[in-house]
């Protein structure tokens, strides 16, 4: 099998139908095998029927349905656990990608890219209530991941299997999917592709929480920059407090020398020394824990990179 | 009539975790086994006793157990409590469908019909819900309480966790991993798992109206219960979501507390060393970033995990020919498979 297209759907019904023959028709195109994954996530209109009629038409298809609404991290995850081709493509339910872009992403991901991302240059979307907020948040996550993409949230992409079987997704990690794979090493690129208006139900997958967001993308920076060496990282955390500690050190000797005779001597300034003192080891402390907890877990700094290299690419 | 226990397996296993009040086990087996009998199904029983309880052994031993209702007695090793009793007893169950039991009366045998019919329908898991009520308006009014702190924090609609009543699937049950005060929680995680799950009322015995009065050590253990379950259900993915808001939160304040005192020193000269509220601020912004820095430890900890995490649960895998394979990849199933390759 060569190529798996990956679709998550949530409450689809409308769209579903029209969604496979496009896509059936796009990959028909490219000369390759391939299978079209349907991920059902928990939806509670008339998706699943839509579903079972398509598979029992057409062998190249298959679904799966998930107990409940698991979120779209899930769903992906979900669908590169089941994929048999050799490259994955994932693409929205709503038929806003265009499936005429495989071939795009195809041809670019064989130039030796892990993961070839998709570019709503041309988005056709509310501006203030999405291109806007979106802008802004691919702004943030590549200033702080260093992982310069312009478009994060687009579900549009193109990875080698084996990459992406390796991935670590959790969470609501699908909207820093690249950065997170550049973690492991992964190679990517960005072409743009086309984006249509909404031709059915509305938007679900949409940035609701932004403290969410925020926290989310620390810890995406976090891991970003732990993959050496955690300890310093924390160190380096730590620092702010080593300063606080020591300026208000200086001020307890200060007014231990200028406290005037016979007068008490306030504990202000020993008892803020103190408590940044605590706050300083405590950091210290938390990063050689971490450098212990990952020391024990299996993750090592450019693992995709590594298998790719030598398994060499067809 | 043995023919039906043919394939090895009843219609219904009953498990009666014995770890509190055991007066009427004889007749609480009585009046359940000649429910199911008249329901016309096999079942077998299963006691699963706590062992500083090892004294119900004997009145176990002493039931006479109706043909099709045979009884099984399990006497744990050590005190491990109610948790602990329910897993051993889904592990020997046999039957496709499990019924649990607290080990007296809380509710009336006759609404088993009812649980099983709904299983029947649909549901995963079917919770008992003791009502109407006919206990002291104090038992109402813990239940109340505890229920509505668990609806606000968990979002779900459950009104008597604490009814021992149970009719469940058995993949249900084995796919449970319950500890500590977790049995309590039985519908909420089975709902977290994508499970279907309802609630039906049963009419309650008045057995169970003897007022409960509990020390604080209990009330602290069931706070303690609410927060692990809610940090359970959503939190063990995003830790960083939880300790990072609260951390910020503690952190903010904190320095708003401190900007407002220096402000007062810088424009109304209040001497700054004099007040004891600077050292609150500087209190609460330290401990908001050793809050953060566990929050970051324990995203960590899910990431360098993160390979075996799978968050979730597939229903149905539809293909052609169409055969609906049903529960057919579980997580270790799949990760098995995975190792293979």
């Amino acid at each position: 099998m060569d190529v798996t297209i990956v679709v998550p759907l949530y409450n689809e019904e409308e769209s579903v139908e029209m969604l496979y023959r496009e896509v059936s028709a796009a990959a028909g195109s490219l000369r390759r095998s391939w299978e079209l994954l349907l991920i059902d996530d928990g939806s509670t209109d008339g998706t699943a029927g839509k579903l079972r009629e398509i598979c029992a038409l057409d062998p190249r298809v298959r679904a799966l349905r998930f107990r409940r609404n698991y979120g779209q991290t899930a769903a992906l995850q979900a669908g590169f656990d089941h994929a048999e081709g050799q490259v994955v493509i994932t693409l929205d339910g709503d038929l806003q990608n265009d499936p005429g872009d495989f071939g795009l992403l195809l041809d670019t991901l064989d130039q030796g890219y892990d993961v070839v991302s998709g570019w709503r240059r041309d988005r056709k979307d509310r501006l203030l209530s999405r291109r806007v907020p979106s802008i802004a948040a691919n702004w943030l996550i590549g200033a702080l991941t260093g992982v310069r993409i312009h478009d994060n949230g687009c579900t549009l992409k193109a990875y080698r299997a084996e990459v992406v079987k390796r991935a670590r997704l959790y969470a609501e990690m699908h909207r820093f999917l690249t950065p997170m794979m550049s973690l492991s090493g992964s190679r990517w690129h960005e072409v743009a592709v086309h984006h249509r208006p909404r031709r059915f139900g509305r938007s679900k997958y949409g940035i609701s929480r932004i403290w969410k967001v925020f926290l989310d993308l620390l810890a995406v920076k976090m891991l970003l920059g732990f993959t050496l060496r955690p300890a310093k990282w924390f160190a380096a955390l730590s620092v702010p407090f080593l300063i606080g500690t020591l300026l208000a050190f200086a001020a307890s000797v200060y007014v231990d020398l200028t406290v005037a005779p016979g007068h008490r001597y306030p504990l202000v300034f020993p008892a803020i020394t103190l408590l940044f003192a605590f706050a300083f080891t405590h950091l210290l402390i938390v990063g050689l824990f971490s450098e212990l907890v990952v020391r024990t877990g299996d993750f090592r700094p450019g693992e995709t990179a590594i298998s790719s290299l030598s398994e060499g690419r067809s | 009539m043995r023919t039906r226990w043919s394939r090895g397996e009843p219609d219904v296993s009953v498990v009666i975790p014995v770890v509190e009040r055991h007066g009427d086990l004889a007749q609480l087996y009585g009046e359940f086994a000649a429910e199911l009998a008249r329901l016309g199904l096999t079942a077998e029983f299963i006691f699963v006793v706590d062992e500083h309880l090892r004294g119900a052994v004997p009145a176990l031993r002493e039931i006479q157990p109706l043909p099709e209702q045979p009884i099984d007695v399990v006497l744990l090793g050590g005190p491990f409590g109610e948790s602990a009793a329910l897993t051993t007893g889904f592990h020997r169950a046999r039957a496709e469908r499990i019924v649990t039991l607290a080990s007296y009366f809380q509710v009336e045998p006759s609404g088993l019909g009812a649980a099983l019919q709904a299983l029947d329908e649909g549901a995963d898991l079917v919770a008992g819900r003791r009502h109407p009520r006919i206990d002291s308006w104090f038992n109402r009014l813990q239940t109340r309480l505890f229920h509505g702190i668990v609806r606000q924090l968990t979002r779900t609609p459950f009104h008597d966790l604490s009814c021992g009543f149970k009719v469940m699937r058995r993949r249900v049950a084995r796919e449970l991993s319950l500890y500590g005060g977790l049995h309590r929680f039985i519908p909420l995680l089975a709902l977290h798992r994508g499970f279907a799950v309802r609630e039906i009322p049963l009419p309650q015995r008045r057995e169970d109206c003897a007022t409960r009065y509990f020390g604080t050590p209990t009330y602290v253990g069931r706070l303690l219960d609410i927060l692990n379950v809610f940090f359970l259900t959503k939190f063990t993915r995003t830790p960083l979501r939880f300790f990072g808001l609260l951390g910020a939160g503690l952190f903010s304040l904190g320095f708003g507390i401190d900007l407002v005192a220096v402000l007062e020193k810088v424009f109304f000269a209040t001497g700054l060393s004099d007040r004891a509220v600077l050292l609150l601020g500087v209190l609460l912004m330290v401990l908001g970033v050793q809050t953060l820095s566990l929050g970051l430890i324990g995203e960590i900890i899910i990431f360098t995990h993160a390979r075996h995490v799978r968050d979730y649960r597939i229903a149905e895998v539809i293909k052609n020919p169409p055969r609906p394979e049903l529960e057919l990849v579980e997580r270790k199933d799949y990760e098995r498979v995975r190792n293979l390759r």
